[in-house]
């Protein structure tokens, strides 16, 4: 790398004088002139674009990522468990449908530099702004707790009372976020979520049969016993993790939060596409994880359990790092998810909400996100709390949620007064309204089983 | 140096420099709230009406399922 100039504030006095006095002179254009901007020169144009999207790189990522939370960690395990990898290629189908549902949340990000929470108010009134906003707030919460569960499950098969692993988590993903700087947060969760790399090397210590694998990813086949009520539940639940209301909220206060340019949207929809391929990837690996239970003929009712059986067969390796995935998995959609709430709230009320400024100035904002996390903890704490009720009211309500949610953000991306050369195009209409035709159908059949147990019976 | 070599030097400057998102001068984005509310067709604010019918019936189904489980009823 060629690094022939900085212009950062680090630079010697005498050479900031010159640049200054330059501008003063209108030597410069107004985009350089007169503040100083931080920043490297690159004349290498592939090494200026490699920097450029590391710069960029984040939100897409974390986004995706954190929807492997605990919540994902159990259904892709049971899937895999249940299925073997038949249901590979339902992943693969998810791949273009999450890229596409997030990429239009980078659009209006970018362009509006505003959340989304924000943009429901202004643009479909009070009545849709609270109400999304309310949905969105319970889901969060509950899934939140689900999160703290998960915590509680893991470090309970480590040995850990949770009456010190959940307090303990709660504080560590408050201080987390409460640095004053977007950046210390956005690298401290990256680098969990790449710690998410551990799954491949799980998948392959359990050494699925890679051939198959691969076939049934690219190849739809029906599983074994054919279509039945069971298959169709779980590709609902494959489908609910994998696209998840929060995203649309998270990824677009993100945007806004780290306020990237208009210039930066192809980097940004790159970020996205990898992250959704990451995803996808650590997604598969956790069925094939579960498809080695079924394998080794263990029964199990969660990841925790599936972890500690397979010990004898895999080691004590596979065994810890099961567990602290899960974990991990759980920390990652907490502070997301938290956010994401703290971030609606922010926009709603008229609150500071960034996480570039101090707790001083932000004290609603930082205050929303310590709130969702400590009562979450707590409600796990709490001697015989309803935990299965909360998992399956978490499941619906965000299934039922989640159509609706498409579709304003749908609607959204069609405000041409607002959005111009940023707004959908035609075949972006014809992709979107048919992701959420199918999300409806999904949602309401998943409704449908849960309200009416009898139904498909 | 000539005001013209200058110039040409700061956009070279300008081309090369990489710069993250939050080190950057503010941009100037689309407001929506100069716009005001978003001009619905008839029939997207009938769909909505029915969505939201939709939506707190299944709400409170999904509710009264929920307390169902809980007990709450049959106490």
């Amino acid at each position: 790398m060629k690094t022939y100039k900085h212009f950062t504030a680090e630079e010697s006095k005498a050479e900031v004088k010159e640049y200054v006095d330059r501008a003063a002179m209108g030597l410069y254009s107004t985009r350089v002139a007169p503040t100083f901007r931080r920043g490297i020169s690159i004349k290498n144009r592939w090494l200026r674009s490699i920097v450029t999207f590391l710069m960029v790189f984040g939100p897409g990522l974390i986004v995706m990522e954190a929807d492997n939370d605990a919540g994902a960690v159990s259904t892709y395990v049971q899937a895999g468990a249940q299925y073997g990898t038949h249901l590979l290629w339902i992943l693969l189908l998810l791949l273009p449908i999450c890229y596409f549902i997030q990429e239009m949340v980078v659009r209006l990000g970018i362009a509006t530099g505003q959340g989304h929470a924000a943009m429901i108010y202004q643009r479909f009134g009070k009545f849709w702004g609270l109400f999304s906003y309310i949905d969105l707030q319970v889901v969060n919460f509950l899934t939140i707790v689900t999160e703290f569960a998960a915590i509680s499950l893991a470090f309970s098969k480590m040995g850990v009372s949770p009456l010190i692993a959940v307090p303990t988590a709660a504080v560590g993903l408050i201080l987390m976020a409460v640095t004053g700087s977007y950046r210390r947060w956005e690298r401290v969760t990256i680098f969990l979520c790449l710690l998410d790399i551990t799954w491949l090397i799980l998948t392959l210590k359990v050494q699925p049969m890679i051939g198959e694998a691969l076939s049934n990813t690219f190849i739809p086949k029906m599983p074994p016993g054919g279509l039945t009520t069971d298959l169709v539940f779980i590709i609902i639940a494959i489908v609910g993790t994998t696209i998840a209301p929060w995203q649309l909220f998270f990824q677009q206060s993100t945007i806004a939060d780290k306020r990237l340019r208009f210039k930066d949207l192809k980097w940004s929809r790159l970020d996205t596409f990898l992250g959704a391929c990451f995803t996808i990837l650590i997604a598969g690996c956790m069925m094939l994880v579960g498809n080695a239970g079924t394998i080794h003929g263990i029964k199990f009712e969660d990841p925790a359990q599936l972890a500690v059986a397979l010990a004898p067969f895999e080691g004590h390796f596979l065994r810890n790092a099961m567990l602290l995935l899960m974990v991990n998995a759980a920390v990652l959609g907490t502070t997301a998810i938290s956010l994401s709430s703290a971030w609606a709230y922010g926009e709603v009320f008229g609150k500071t909400h960034s996480l570039e400024m101090p707790f001083r100035k932000a004290k609603g904002f930082y205050g929303f996100y310590a709130l969702c996390i400590l009562a979450a903890a707590a409600v796990v704490l709490i001697p015989g709390a309803p935990l299965q009720l909360i998992i399956l009211g978490v499941q619906v309500l965000a299934g039922i949620i989640l159509p609706s949610a498409i579709i304003f953000l749908q609607l959204l991306l069609n405000d041409k007064e607002l959005l111009g050369e940023f707004a959908n195009k035609r075949w972006n209409n014809v992709v979107n309204w048919s992701i959420i035709a199918v999300l409806f159908m999904l949602s309401l059949a998943l409704a449908a089983q849960v309200i009416l147990p009898n139904l498909f019976s | 140096m000539t005001p013209s070599r200058t110039n040409s030097y700061a956009n070279e400057l300008d081309e090369y420099l990489v710069i993250h998102p939050l080190d950057d001068e503010p941009e100037l984005k689309k407001d929506p709230s100069k716009l005001g509310p978003l001009k619905l067709t008839p029939t997207v604010r009938i769909s909505l009406f029915m969505l939201r019918g939709y939506l707190i019936l299944m709400t409170v189904m999904l509710l009264y399922h929920l307390l169902d489980i809980a007990g709450v009823f049959r106490r």
